[in-house]
């Protein structure tokens, strides 16, 4: 009897430890796609810090789950393989993903651009400009199509 | 039977288990405890590159074409779906300066930039589409990273690994000189020849890629080579317009001819040529 329970146990644990890797979102905002293809309709929106499953890789392509269980296609360069969520049912590991980002977010940050902003030699206005430029997908897929491009 | 079984499990949650840890550890140590290097995230990139383009919109004018500038971009981010690196923090932005300059750069995360000069050079969209490929190149590469001198990356990496970043002052510092070194070599001193040779092999690919014709590049090589002398400057910096037409010349199709199709070139000619000077 013992010895079952000890066997449910470590089935259990294997099973949790080998289910869907957790990836976290490290781009500031992209697209949850229908497809493996990034002219394919958006599902939904995500952003930075999303988790999202891995059900299957695809190429250069992620087949992943949200938090509100939708599944659906992201792209590899989009997101990381979150060590929080390894580490957060591992006993006496936790947070070790959080404090690597904090300390990685010390040298070249918002902050320091705040500090630089309005100095001489800086013209942040005109990048707010540049930066706001953004491309509908329908209007991408269009101007493929029309120039005869892939 | 059971023994078996419950030894493949054991093994299995050991393996799975430390693994991880042992790797996180690995890298840990090698990117904070040593302080040999701070590595640079996805996010910093963005936030240097950022100030990159500020010092270098506070020495070019912006040209705020809104037109030119939405045709920009539109041909870099079809070029940017086929790269390595098609996702990037805060995405691909493509962007005009009022220069007679024939030059173009780009600034760490994705922030790319060509003189109104380099553009009046381009006789179709295929050949804009090759600067642009060589720029994306450069982005991919991460090349303006690593223009920055490693004494402050190690400085960086000594301090996350320290003590709570009391010295803001010196961080900003390292901000601020990690700018300069960018700046520096896209606007004076230029990529090493490595560098530019492998921008441009990877503009040919990323254009065959996308359907634009890769014997634009050549062509627009063709014309840097005619105004080296006068005016242009990074774009040709070094090496020479030909030495660059040599090696991609070696890399094209024998006998391809450029074919900029019809209604690229239509928008092209709609778009650039009204708003030329």
């Amino acid at each position: 009897m013992k010895q079952k329970l000890w066997l449910l146990f470590f089935l259990a644990a294997s099973a949790l430890l080998l289910a869907g890797k957790v990836l976290v979102v490290k781009v500031m905002r992209s697209n949850l796609l229908a497809k493996p293809d990034f002219l394919s309709n958006s599902l939904a929106p995500i952003e930075k810090g999303a988790k999202l499953e891995l059900i299957e890789t695809q190429g250069s392509w992620y087949l992943v789950r949200n938090a509100v269980g939708l599944k659906g296609y992201i792209h590899q360069t989009a997101v990381a393989e979150s060590k929080k969520s390894l580490s957060g049912i591992m006993p006496g590991k936790k947070g070790a993903s959080e404090d690597e980002l904090a300390l990685a977010a010390k040298g070249f940050n918002e902050g320091n651009e705040n500090k630089l902003r309005g100095s001489k030699g800086y013209n942040f206005a005109d990048v707010d400009w540049v930066m706001d430029w953004n491309i509908a997908n329908s209007a991408l897929a269009a101007f493929i199509h029309e120039g005869k491009l892939k | 039977m059971k023994k078996t079984l419950l030894i493949i499990c054991l093994s299995l949650l050991l393996v799975s288990w430390k693994l991880p840890i042992n790797l996180g550890k690995a890298k840990k140590g090698l990117q904070l405890v040593s302080g040999a290097t701070h590595k640079i995230s996805e996010e910093e990139e963005y936030y240097i590159g950022r100030a990159v383009a500020a010092n270098i919109l506070s020495q070019y004018p912006l040209w705020k074409n809104s037109e030119v500038t939405r045709y920009l971009n539109l041909i870099g981010k079809t070029l940017v779906l086929k790269s390595e690196r098609p996702e990037i923090f805060g995405g691909y932005h493509f962007s005009l300066l009022d220069s007679d300059e024939a030059n173009a750069f780009s600034a760490p995360g994705g922030i790319i930039f060509l003189t109104r000069g380099i553009v009046d050079m381009a006789e179709n969209e295929d050949e804009l589409a090759a600067i642009l490929a060589h720029e994306i190149q450069h982005v991919v590469a991460k090349d303006p990273l690593k223009a920055i001198k490693s004494q402050r990356m190690k400085a960086l990496g000594t301090f996350a690994a320290g003590e709570a970043i009391g010295s803001s002052n010196q961080v900003l510092n390292i901000f601020q000189d990690s700018v300069l070194d960018i700046s520096g070599t896209l606007l004076q001193k230029g990529y090493s020849r490595g560098q530019e040779k492998n921008a441009d092999l990877g503009a040919l690919d990323l254009m065959k890629a996308t359907g634009y014709d890769p014997r634009a590049l050549l062509a627009m090589l063709q014309k840097v080579k005619a105004v080296e002398k006068k005016k242009a400057k990074a774009f040709s910096a070094h090496p020479s317009a030909s030495k660059r037409i040599a090696y991609v010349e070696d890399n094209l199709a024998p006998g391809s001819v450029q074919d900029s199709n019809s209604s690229r070139l239509a928008r092209f000619k709609l778009i650039i040529s009204r708003h030329r000077n």
